[in-house]
């Protein structure tokens, strides 16, 4: 433990831990002292001044800015004294000597610490009447991101935050003195997955989002505070609306979870919510057109076509948006319209739509760890899909680890954006590729070092559809039987950990497949899942729902998977539903309701109900409150549960406490030969960024990656080529990443044209030669 | 690839005295500068990929410091101290005449590209004020008069190298002390003490 110590501030006696800097002592003990460049979450740099104090020196009092000022035993502390306010009047008439009065126009204005600070403490009035400084204003520095370079008070944070935390350091300081200014690299734009918690932390209107600007004034915004749904890590955000649109959503400092930062893809994927292509209406097939119906008329449809089949199979097919309550009704539901009326183990009925899933590391024999577990162990050990790509922020909790001393091992060979962070990478000496060990890893020194007797978080899951579970056991048993190991189940989709808890048995998009039988009456429900696209099954699921009797999805849009079916039903989705998600480390969060859902959408669980209650096997819930209680009541530990009451705190890790064990029944997929590698990307064609229209291109470029010795085999030198299998021709990007075992190639499974390639046959690459090869076939 | 092997050969090597490659950057620049006169954008990528650090890193560096050059200069740099003691020992003068024989204004190149005209602050010669820098080569004691015969001289001779102890017995006076290193080889772009004219013969 730090050792504690009093000093003084203002007069009065406050306690600090030895070594804190001085600014966050105050802050900590409720005194505020002004600032720009200094960040919670990031390293202090001394460049703005705002933050000086006066303290007691042995040669009388000094000003020091106090956020490079360390805390010590009995300090005495001035920071309203007249010296510390002539200070700040100076620091603030120099900080806005060139800064524009555009305050009117500037997105910033109203939450802006700029204008707020020059309020508090500002000298009032202004001497400057000279010519202030110009810049082209703004300047796009990426897709995304605008930069106006004359509102910029050079404070640095942007540029630390692109160093220090997310890794990408491609905005920097130009020139110097009064030249100085923040930009990127000609042609090098700040393309990075977290460009937006820039915007985020400037303390001015110099960074600004294009989702964002001249939307709103923030004194305009109603503002709720939720969980994000785009991963399974759970960032707690905040969500801001004006007139019942979403306009924004922002970081908020979570110290379990995100610590305030957010992915671009939680950040900037909401527009989709007021896109024209929303689903607003039930939607009934009729001649293989959709024809707007009502609720009555749509449960009568389905009721008459369960009669009409006799006893059908009904099989469950979910996405991972739903809440836990959500998840809790779809359970009943389904339990209620499996044929025998109750679950079997070998009945189930319910398949969740990820192609990595796998039965996990779940039980009293792998204890489950937390996301503080990353700073607290020795080692971090990873294999699991991309990291960065799947779960954005978790790639900052493991940087911020390894920053601090953690040890970290990757193995391949998904995740080379993490070789530059690891300890140690087993490529392809170690791994083959269908991702199997070659070796015993305990004839691994360097990696037996490294784990033996230490505290180990494991996170791990498949890479590829196509792996093989002994493979990963092989690993944790491994570290199991020398260090002390705890896991992370790396399911990378929303809120997957809700579905495991709260669905008796869940099941895979193979099982789906494999246990569809054609002979019998199907009826097929899709909740929230587009399994058709960007899957690994897409084409055999797409078969299936072409041939099922019956299709009812449960969506927010008409996409591949719901323009098979026979009844769409609209269905509400992030900021229009309360409810509560479970992240990956099995800690419940809260999301809120802020908006309307459009037109006649309804609740997934809402849906339900009306259909049971149509069959005359009605479940009963009024409203998200009673089923949240319920969910509750199957609580053995009834001291923390994850009521709505209960989750206004900072943070409870009640998930951990389930009523049950999770059951998640998959099989492993037959051993092939892999030779192209599918992996996920962050940004792709999924029908809520297509309909976001600021981040809806992120998603376009076409490329693969392979190594250099595989490239030099097809005698490419170009850096575009037609990448072919059988019918399939895609014009593509070539990268080149050595990381990659040779022979095989990793292609994006969630970009335009590649769902159709199959993993398991070879390729062929070929110089683009005339423009008619580059259409995609 | 922008870079001759040669030149790529010698950054390697200036890469291998550093515990850490982008401890390299500054000595990389001269390197850049070296070639091109200035730092171009594509040595900057270069640079990039040798020390594995962003090219924006690289250009915030090369930005903030005034000897490393942004724009093309001429052959010889020209950089006259404007400084206090230069000033009290009559710089103004020697700027003046030095503006007048090359017809430029600060931070300007003639358009055969001979010249560049620079006034600086302090090069460290106060000892020896006034003094003037050819391509970083430092003459001190020079009197209006000098400085304008060491334009003609560079003007008419266009040595490939200039030499500072050559310059300095042509055309200085009093000097301050015997700063340069002793097997001075002299500088054949605007690059400050950094023997790449070895190179540039190898190239």
């Amino acid at each position: 433990m730090t050792e504690k110590i009093t000093f003084t501030v203002d007069g009065k006696t406050l306690e600090g831990k030895q070594g804190q800097l001085l600014i966050e002592a105050c802050e900590d003990s409720g005194i505020h002292i002004p600032r720009f460049c200094w960040h919670k979450r990031l390293d202090p740099v001394g460049m703005c001044r705002m933050c000086l104090v006066e303290i007691e020196t042995p040669r009388g009092k000094a000003l020091v800015p106090s956020c490079t000022t360390q805390v010590t035993d009995e300090l005495i502390v001035e920071t309203e004294s007249n010296t510390v306010k002539k200070a700040q009047e100076g620091v603030l008439e120099f900080l806005l000597i060139n800064h524009p009065l555009d305050c009117p126009i500037c997105d910033k204005a109203g939450e802006c610490p700029l204008q707020d600070q020059t309020m508090a403490y500002g000298p009032g009035e202004s001497r400057f009447i000279e010519e202030k400084r110009h810049f082209e204003k703004p300047i796009p520095i990426s897709d995304i991101v605008l930069l106006d370079r004359e509102r910029c008070i050079l404070c640095a944070r942007c540029t630390r935050f692109s160093d220090e935390i997310s890794g990408d350091p491609l905005i920097e300081f130009i020139q110097r003195g009064n030249k100085t200014q923040v930009n990127t690299f000609p042609d090098e734009p700040f393309k990075s997955y977290f460009s937006g918690n820039t915007v985020q932390i400037c303390p001015v209107g110099a960074l600004t989002a294009t989702s964002y600007r001249f939307k709103a004034r923030p004194w305009d915004l109603k503002k709720v505070s939720s969980t994000c749904n785009c991963c399974s890590l759970g960032c707690s955000v905040e969500l801001n609306v004006s007139q019942n649109k979403m306009l924004r959503i922002l970081g908020e400092d979570n110290e379990f979870t995100n610590q305030g930062w957010l992915s671009d893809k939680g950040r900037y994927n909401f527009e989709y919510l007021h896109s024209d292509n929303r689903l607003t209406n039930i939607k009934l097939k009729d001649n293989n057109s959709f024809v707007d119906a009502n609720i009555s008329e749509a449960t009568e449809k389905l009721k008459n076509k369960i009669e009409e089949l006799h006893n059908p199979d009904i099989k469950f097919l979910i996405g991972a948006n739903s809440t836990n309550e959500e998840y809790f009704v779809i359970n009943k539901f389904a339990n209620l319209m499996n044929r025998n009326e109750f679950l079997s183990k070998d009945k189930s009925n319910v398949y969740f739509a990820d192609d990595n899933m796998f039965s996990g590391y779940f039980g009293e024999n792998h204890q489950n760890a937390s996301f503080e577990d990353l700073d607290s162990s020795d080692v971090i050990v990873v294999w699991s899909e991309d990291i960065k790509d799947n779960i954005p922020v978790l790639f900052l909790r493991i940087k911020k680890a390894v920053k601090n001393g953690v040890k970290l091992v990757v193995l391949g060979h998904t995740n080379s954006s993490l070789e530059s962070l690891a300890d140690l990478y087993l490529g392809q000496d170690v791994i083959s590729n269908n991702f199997e060990l070659k070796t015993n890893l305990g004839n691994i020194k360097e990696f037996q070092n490294i784990i033996e007797n230490k505290k180990v978080t494991i996170i791990v899951g498949k890479s590829t559809p196509l792996q093989q579970k002994k493979y990963l056991d092989n690993l944790v048993d491994h570290i199991q039987k020398y260090s002390q190991a705890k896991f992370l189940n790396c399911f990378t989709k929303a809120n997957t950990f809700g579905a495991l808890q709260h669905i008796d048995q869940i099941k895979g998009l193979n099982e789906f497949c494999n246990e569809y039988e054609e002979s019998n009456k199907n009826i097929v429900f899709t909740i929230g899942a587009n399994p058709v696209n960007a899957s690994f099954f897409g084409s055999k699921i797409e078969n299936i729902l072409k041939k099922a009797d019956f299709v009812v999805s449960l969506d927010i849009f008409i996409n591949a998977t719901t323009e098979l079916a026979d009844l769409i039903l609209p269905t509400t989705s992030f900021g229009e539903k309360e409810g509560t998600v479970t992240n990956m480390e099995m800690r419940v969060l809260k999301q809120n309701k802020i908006l309307p859902g459009p037109g006649s959408a309804l609740s997934e669980w809402e849906y339900l109900t009306m259909i049971s209650k149509s069959l005359d096997k009605e479940i009963k819930y009024e409203n998200v409150d009673e089923i949240n209680k319920a969910l509750c009541d199957e609580y053995e530990n009834n001291e923390e549960l994850p009521s709505f009451e209960n989750l206004n705190k900072p943070s409870n890790l009640f998930g951990m406490k389930n009523r049950k064990n999770i059951d998640i029944n998959i099989k492993d997929l037959e051993k092939n030969d892999l030779s192209i590698l599918m992996v996920k990307r962050l940004y792709g064609d999924s029908s809520t960024q297509i309909n976001s229209p600021s981040i809806s291109m992120l998603g376009s470029e076409r490329f693969i990656e392979l190594n250099s010795k595989t490239l030099e085999k097809f005698g490419i030198s170009s850096k575009t080529a037609n990448l072919i299998q059988d019918q399939h021709s895609i014009f593509v990007n070539i990268k080149i990443n050595n990381l990659l075992p040779d022979n095989i190639v990793l292609a994006p499974i969630n970009r335009r044209g590649f769902k159709n390639l199959d993993p398991t046959k070879d390729f062929d690459i070929r110089e683009a030669t005339n423009m008619k090869e580059l259409s995609v076939n | 690839m922008t870079w001759e092997n040669a030149r790529i050969d010698k950054a390697k090597e200036i890469i291998e005295m550093y515990p850490q490659k982008r401890s390299a950057l500054g000595p990389l620049l001269y390197l850049a500068q070296d070639k091109d006169g200035y730092i171009s954008d594509d040595s900057i990528v270069e640079i990039s990929r040798l020390i594995g650090i962003t090219e924006v890193q690289v250009q915030s560096v090369a930005s903030f410091y005034s000897m490393y050059k942004q724009e093309p200069t001429g052959k010889y740099l020209l950089s006259v101290c404007k400084s206090i003691s230069c000033e009290i020992s009559n710089s103004s003068n020697v700027i003046q005449k030095v503006k007048e024989f090359t017809n430029l204004s600060n931070n300007e190149t003639d358009d055969e590209g001979l010249f560049t005209y620079e006034s600086v602050e302090c090069i460290g010669a106060c000892g020896g004020a006034p003094a003037i820098q050819v391509n970083y080569e430092t003459v001190e004691g020079l009197t209006p008069e000098k400085a304008v015969d060491l334009c003609k001289w560079l003007k008419e001779e266009q040595p490939k190298v200039v030499v500072a102890d050559e310059l300095q017995l042509k055309f200085g006076g009093t000097k301050s002390f015997d700063w340069a290193i002793e097997d001075n080889t002299g500088s054949s772009s605007p690059v400050p003490g950094f023997q790449t004219y070895e190179m540039q013969e190898e190239i």
